[in-house]
């Protein structure tokens, strides 16, 4: 789509891009390592990560850096993740993925799907993370809450693992210029306009030059 | 191999250990450092090396005080919580005799079963990061012997047999004396029953539940969310696959080409 002559803007910043793919990686892996100790017919995956043992400690270690990397995620993407009034209109016409849409108000950094997407791992990681501190050593706590965080730690998977395949198609093959803002941190003026039109009116109105 | 159960006849029990002791030796399991803490209860609770214990109860009774002795060790449940909650195969199994096994080489230590168990049986050792429990001797009933306690218990307060013959045992007792039989759950058979004297409130005795049931949100978390998990993630990303084809991607419009559809 884009001509590499294009003008291009910088989007993404090298901090944001790092915090992006910690909590992406953690996350990835502690979905792996999680289905691979809850499903017994996955034991192909802890076998290949030497038994589950070590499937097991390698679980709780990706989800320590998964809980660090929620923690900075949420401080850098807080602020832009805030829901306006026109995210309304936005999710009413399911953001133009569905149907024709014809009065799409502009987005700032982000449109109203991807700041529920962050609301929803935020909350959901919050459950996870507490309730899997809980997992690992439950025998301190009360027997029946004990039990509620082995079935909401699951609760809490099934959420974000089903949200994180939407992020993952529209973040890709479903939106062409995106991928790789998360790698370079760079996307054509053309794509901003579209995607983000108010941030980028935002940032121009304020001198930010766009190489 | 057929079921077993293991009958204990709580009218029958005179408290002398014998359970203990031979479950300890059988089992090669160490003795613990105890101290005199003003009951008979000793040790205090099952440990990661005492797999079976008796619990000494104490009543007031209007013409003195009355005690309850009961065998407690793993009731080897026919539907079991733990082995529900066990993350690794071979772990916890339960097995065609009705026991259920545990088995140290597969344990990780994850104690998954010690928050599912309706009972509270299984022990975490910090040291070996494994659980145990008792595993209904299930190397002497496979070579057609009686679990250790049973053999030496002097009383009879513990039987060992076929499943129907110790129910019907169990159900004649409990008539004769007045009492009743535990755990009486159609819905939650276990291998191991008990004939309570009629004047004894379950609900009183130390570390019994009542109403022994697999714990709802275990059924919940794997009958429920677990598939779920899958069936979420699949159906999302099914969705995501008929849209790209059927909408296509979402690209960037171009300006001078206004009429190009956002789908």
């Amino acid at each position: 789509m884009a001509s590499s002559r294009e003008k291009m803007v910088y989007v993404s910043t090298a901090e944001e891009r790092i915090i992006h793919w910690m909590l992406a990686g953690s996350c990835l892996f502690a979905l792996i390592t999680g289905l691979g100790l809850m499903f017994h017919s996955w034991e192909i995956i802890p076998t290949m990560l030497g038994g589950y043992y070590a499937t097991k400690w390698m679980h709780i270690f990706s989800g320590v850096v998964f809980a660090i990397s929620l923690v900075a995620a949420s401080i850098i993407w807080w602020e832009h993740c805030k829901f306006v009034p026109d995210d309304l209109k936005w999710v009413s016409q399911a953001g133009g993925y569905l149907w024709e849409a014809h009065d799409l108000p502009p987005c700032g950094m982000y449109n109203a799907g991807q700041k529920l997407f962050f609301w929803c791992v935020f909350a959901f990681g919050i459950i996870v993370v507490l309730s899997g501190i809980v997992m690992f050593n439950p025998l301190p706590f009360n027997v029946t809450l004990a039990r509620w965080a082995y079935m909401l730690h699951v609760m809490g998977v099934l959420v974000i693992a089903s949200f994180f395949v939407i992020h993952l198609y529209l973040g890709t093959v479903g939106n062409p210029g995106t991928v790789q803002i998360m790698f370079h941190g760079w996307a054509t003026r053309e794509y901003c306009e579209f995607h983000k039109g108010k941030w980028l009116a935002d940032r121009e109105s304020k001198g930010d030059a766009s190489e | 191999m057929a079921e077993y159960i293991k009958l204990i006849d709580l009218t029958k029990c005179t408290g002398c250990r014998g359970c203990q002791v031979a479950c300890k030796q059988w089992n090669e399991l160490p003795a613990e450092k105890t101290g005199f803490t003003g009951s008979l209860q000793n040790p205090m609770d099952l440990s990661y090396s005492t797999w079976c214990l008796i619990r000494y109860d104490e009543f007031d009774e209007a013409d003195g005080m009355k005690w309850i002795m009961r065998h407690d060790a793993c009731m080897h449940c026919d539907w079991p919580a733990c082995v529900k909650a066990c993350p690794s195969p071979g772990a916890l199994v339960k097995t065609d005799s009705g026991a259920v096994v545990h088995d140290p080489n597969y344990c990780i230590g994850c104690k998954a079963c010690i928050v599912a168990c309706p009972f509270d049986i299984p022990r975490y050792s910090e040291h070996e990061e494994k659980i145990a429990k008792c595993t209904l001797c299930y190397n002497r009933i496979t070579d057609g012997k009686s679990p250790a306690c049973v053999t030496a218990c002097p009383t009879g307060t513990l039987e060992f047999g076929p499943k129907e013959d110790m129910l019907a045992k169990a159900h004649a007792r409990a008539e004769a004396v007045g009492g009743s039989v535990y755990p009486n759950n159609p819905k939650y058979e276990t291998h191991v029953i008990y004939v309570v004297p009629g004047d004894v409130k379950l609900a009183a005795l130390q570390h019994v539940n009542p109403n022994p049931k697999m714990p709802t949100t275990i059924l919940w978390w794997k009958n429920l969310f677990k598939p779920f998990t899958l069936i979420g993630m699949g159906g999302v990303a099914g969705m995501a696959a008929l849209h790209y084809f059927i909408k296509g991607p979402h690209r960037v419009e171009k300006k001078e080409e206004g009429g190009e559809a956002d789908g």
